[in-house]
């Protein structure tokens, strides 16, 4: 009998399927297609056995991830109830209303608290410093580096670094050691090359590398509350970052004009490269001996300081927002309830997600679990962001447009380049008039 | 009406017989022109509006009329002039390479040998992938470190797709693999249709042979070769994933690719409708002339 | 005279047969790396210098129907309880992925595909009837400004479809018809129809109009002569414009993406996405590519004799 019930509910909800349903309880959580979102869902599996309530995690490769979630909100979808947004997204989703204002949820379930300060000022505050919140960070992430712990660790290679630039062999802590590595290392005649970076300037990913320079040389974007640029990412500082980006460049495969995530890890896992940067949620595939020969060989170090000590690093990572057009925004804000409680972001981390959690984050289990948790641990702490406002892509194409022929190109003075990406993001700051 | 229809169509004998001529007409052409009309009229309006307007889909700001602002701004961006330079490169490139490529495998393929369906199935292979998926494959085989094409041809570590200079080429050439049998099937169809009492004539007046292939072959084969062409231009204007996925050089930013950035990452609604536009009216042009060369040649 | 010039013949068509064989074995060579890596162990996807010999596996193919996960360092799996296919997985470092309940969870994969057939399927037949029929009104009757329809109808292929793609977006999703199977299915016979039409009018233009006249005569309606006398002779060119349509149907992308989301999306935007992990595993995305070729590969074989005859578009006359 109750079978048979069951059955005509599911039937009726299927007929009344144009909108979700409001029978069953179904949420739906859109993210890109990657390991952390098969992480999420096996999370989510559990909070169905808690409480009934399905959640399905939806996924689509990241190179259509941004298109396909603002096409959605743009003509205000229903499709998804929870999104796991990047973080540049905050402005243009907010200012829109494409999110749920998550202020008050997050005063008054401690939120603050809870998670790392550096990951609650990306994911979730905009403007900056407004004190209003948009999401609850999810998926912490940063740019860090790999390197081949055997070619530096090699007894030849260690006294011919050491008779050459005077100091050990070792993983860099800053710049310029880093630059010496990758030259050190650049050997084109035996198939081995210096270092891996992020060229790729469809959108964000080069911008993502040039800034581990520029933060940790002591530049910066520009002024986030004035949105002044002159004298700021031209200034001598954020010039000399670009010379760095544009030497490493020099040590790089031969092929390097349009690279990622993937080919950075492919760098290490091919025998390309000495040292790759990549962001630390790409990590995982390295230290799996199955897809990383190297596995054993493979360490890890946060991205070195700049000349006067700086030390930052590019952030990636997203929070999850409720999203406005939602049927379930109340059956949203309860699971946002559990997903932000100790034990869910224990199991978050055990599962293999990057749990924002400062708890987590600092217990020593958490941080000796992989080669990589104690630099992603430090480097939480120490990152900066591109321009969050809802033009940040139009900033972004602007410096592609400068920066991708000085990098790959060898095109231009660095102090040219970077003069004119001042004047372009000045116009368009001025077009959205902001700064006025 | 109907008798007017009736003299003048030498065909409508059955008229009163059955469905009537003209009700036939009206059900087998009106729906089609009436499904593409519903399927292209909204779209094509409302870029067009917005076109004028300072319109971004991705936030709650009114549109504000901004006249032809937009279309100035585009027309007055030397950038989107080197994104129209760039696919008019691409454009010729491409077809002109899978027109020699496709047209030259038809005159191949055109005799009788053992197998020859299979091998012609086997040579539309590349057609029948997606581009995205040729795009990713291909990024691969160009790979300087472990692609197969150098690897085979001994080119060491040649950078494809690295190379400001050669990028743009090393996609077209893609694009002349994908599609070169899409021109070879229909320059086939053209070739077997090609009466054979005409070669041996040619043949007893002892004509060159090159004299027969510019005097008999090519203008018989024009109109269909023709039509090949048209479609290919019109899919190499628009094109987007092959050079989107393998290369991401300025020289290769095809004016696609730009509406897709201006469109979808950018959300500059407004002036991407313009941008859509522009290309929209070219093609329109372009075609147009193919189509009244290919109307001389069938007169011919 | 005459021997030696068919003995002439004979030579260049034995150099042009072997010119075919050594440009269909080029043209293949990258069809052929995709296969090959559709069955190769991960490791051997991408090495310096290429692998070209190795042991075949059919991992990648298991692999494409799961959804999996990477296994962390130390994590315990039954290995010796499990499966072969699922011991293939746990060989490639991976596991797969399981709900509340305990069962295994499959990729987006075979639903897709299922879509895809769907999709591809009644939208090819949709669109060639569509233009078979419009072909044969524009051949056979007076229409008021033919030429400028026949020229809207190509113009409709001419729009990026990128710049469709926010209206019409919000176009079906006033109509109710996003993330379904018919509006996909409509999208597609609106892209293919206009490709049908030219290549149909073409073909229908050359079946002599004598044969339906002499029908008519006989006692045949207009629809009847329609049916039994133009349809026959146009199969060839039916069968060359279904497998055009097919084709375009079968891999279209970019609407596929933006207009369905769980229950009607098709392959295309899943294959590429399995790069995911941070190391692209090529042989997965290998695999889902041939099993996606296959049907296309069979359909266009089938129909491989029609193919050639029906491609004239009318431009040849007789």
């Amino acid at each position: 009998m109750r079978i048979a019930t069951k059955g005509m509910l599911a039937g009726l909800s299927l007929l009344l399927m144009s909108g979700t349903s409001a029978l069953s309880t179904e949420l739906t959580i859109f993210w890109a297609e990657w390991d952390p979102a098969n992480y999420l869902q096996e999370l989510v599996n559990q909070y169905e056995a808690e409480t009934g309530v399905t959640v399905t995690v939806e996924t689509t490769p990241w190179s259509d991830f941004q298109t396909k979630a603002f096409t959605e909100f743009n003509a205000q979808g229903s499709a998804y109830d929870l999104i796991v947004g990047d973080s540049q997204w905050l402005g243009a989703a907010s200012e829109a209303g494409h999110y749920v204002d998550l202020t008050d949820f997050v005063k008054e379930n401690g939120v603050l608290d809870k998670m790392a300060p550096a990951t609650v000022k990306f994911y979730s505050e905009y403007p900056g410093n407004s004190g209003k919140y948009w999401s609850i960070p999810a998926e912490g992430d940063a740019v860090g580096w790999s390197y081949r712990k055997d070619w530096f660790e090699d007894p030849t290679e260690m006294a011919n670094f050491k008779a050459k630039y005077g100091y050990d062999l070792a993983p860099p802590t800053n710049w310029q050691q880093l630059i010496d590595i990758a030259e050190f290392f650049y050997r084109p005649d035996q198939n081995r090359y210096g270092v891996a970076i992020y060229t790729d300037n469809s959108y964000d990913a080069m911008a993502m590398g040039f800034e581990n320079a520029l933060f940790s040389y002591g530049g910066e974007l520009g002024d986030a509350s004035t949105y002044k640029v002159d004298g700021i990412i031209n200034s001598p500082k954020a010039v000399a970052a670009l010379d760095a980006y544009r030497k490493l460049y020099g040590f790089t495969p031969p092929g390097w004009a349009k690279t990622f995530f993937v080919e950075n890890n492919q760098a290490i896992t091919e025998n390309l490269a000495a040292m790759s940067m990549n962001y630390f949620a790409f990590f995982p595939a390295l230290i799996n001996e199955s897809s990383n020969p190297n596995a054993k060989n493979t360490g890890f170090f946060a991205n070195p300081a700049g000349p006067d000590g700086d030390q930052y690093a590019a952030l990636g990572g997203q929070g999850i927002s409720v999203v406005s057009y939602s049927q379930n925004k109340e059956e949203a804000m309860k699971f946002l309830k559990w997903f932000i409680q100790d034990d869910t972001q224990q199991k978050w981390a055990d599962l293999g997600g990057y749990t924002c959690s400062a708890k987590v984050l600092e217990s020593e289990a958490f941080r000796n679990a992989t080669p990589y948790n104690e630099a992603f641990y430090q480097t939480m702490f120490k990152v900066k962001d591109f321009w969050a406002v809802p033009e940040y892509a139009e900033l972004l194409t602007q410096l592609n447009q400068r920066l991708y022929p000085s990098i790959v190109g060898g095109e231009g003075s660095s102090q040219d380049v970077l003069d004119g990406l001042a004047a372009d993001w000045k116009a368009t700051f001025a077009k959205y008039g902001r700064g006025m | 009406m109907t008798s007017l229809i009736a003299t003048l169509d030498p065909g409508s004998r059955a008229a009163t017989r059955g469905l009537s001529d003209i009700a036939i007409r009206n059900l087998f052409v009106i729906p089609t022109i009436v499904f593409l009309i519903i399927f292209n009229i909204f779209p094509l309006l409302y870029s067009l509006g917005y076109s004028f307007t300072d319109f971004r889909a991705s936030t709650k700001d009114p549109a504000n009329f901004i006249g032809l602002k937009n279309y100035m701004d585009l027309l007055s961006d030397p950038n989107i002039w080197s994104n129209f330079t760039i696919t008019a490169q691409y454009v010729i490139v491409s077809v002109t390479g899978q027109v020699i490529v496709g047209f030259g495998l038809a005159l191949l393929l055109n005799r009788s040998f053992p197998l020859k369906g299979l091998v012609t199935t086997l040579l539309l292979l590349p057609m029948m992938l997606s581009m995205a998926v040729v795009g990713l494959f291909w990024k691969l085989l160009y790979d300087p470190n472990f692609g197969i094409i150098n690897y085979a041809l001994g080119l060491g570590k040649f950078e494809w797709l690295a190379n400001p200079k050669f990028a743009l080429y090393a996609v077209a050439l893609t694009d002349v693999w994908m599609w070169s049998p899409f021109v070879m099937l229909l320059s086939l169809a053209g070739l077997s249709a090609v009466p054979k009492h005409l070669y041996e004539a040619a043949s007893i007046d002892r004509a060159s042979r090159l004299y027969t292939f510019f005097r008999i072959t090519l203008p018989l084969v024009a109109p269909i070769l023709l039509i090949a062409i048209i479609f290919r231009t019109m899919e190499a204007f628009k094109t987007f994933d092959l050079a989107y996925v393998m290369t991401s050089q300025p020289t290769t930013e095809v004016v696609s690719i730009r509406l897709y950035k201006m469109a979808f990452q950018e959300w500059q609604t407004g002036k991407s409708c313009a941008l859509a536009y522009i290309v929209l009216i070219m093609v329109l042009c372009i075609t147009n002339v193919y189509v009244k060369y290919l109307n001389k040649a069938k007169e011919r | 005279m005459a021997v030696v010039s068919s003995r002439g013949q004979r030579l260049s068509n034995r150099v042009a047969i072997a010119a075919i064989l050594v440009i269909t074995l080029v043209f293949l060579a990258p069809i052929y790396w995709i296969g090959s890596t559709a069955f190769k162990p991960r490791s051997l996807a991408t090495t310096s210098p290429p692998t070209i010999v190795y042991q075949p596996e059919i991992s990648p193919m298991v692999k494409l129907f799961t959804k999996r996960v990477q296994l962390k360092p130390n994590e315990k799996v039954d290995y010796d309880n499990a499966p072969w296919w699922e011991r293939m997985i746990f060989d490639g470092g991976e596991r797969i992925s399981r709900t509340g309940k305990g069962a295994i969870q499959l990729s987006g994969y075979p639903d897709r595909f299922i879509n895809s057939l769907i999709v591809a399927v009644t939208s090819t037949l949709l669109a060639v009837g569509m233009g078979t029929i419009t072909a044969y009104g524009f051949s056979r009757f007076r229409v008021k400004g033919e030429a400028d329809w026949l020229f809207f109808i190509l113009s409709t292929r001419m729009l990026p479809p990128i710049v469709v793609a926010i209206p019409m977006f919000l176009m079906y999703r006033a109509a109710g018809l996003n993330d379904s199977h018919v509006g996909l299915i409509l999208l597609y016979t609106a892209f293919n129809v206009s490709f049908a039409v030219w290549l149909m009018k073409g073909f229908i233009d050359e079946i002599p109009k004598e044969y339906e006249e002499a029908a008519l005569v006989d006692g045949y309606t207009r629809l009847q002569a329609f049916w039994k006398i133009v349809l026959p002779e146009a199969a060839t060119g039916i069968a060359a414009t279904a497998v055009f349509c097919f084709i375009t149907a079968w891999n279209e992308y970019a609407f596929a993406l933006i207009l369905t989301n769980k229950k009607a999306q098709t392959a295309p935007p899943f294959i590429p996405s399995q790069i995911g992990s941070g190391l692209p595993d090529w042989t997965v995305i290998a695999a889902g590519t041939v099993l996606f070729l296959l049907p296309v590969a069979i359909f266009t074989f089938l129909l491989r004799n029609h193919l050639l005859r029906g491609m004239s578009f009318g431009a040849i006359r007789k």
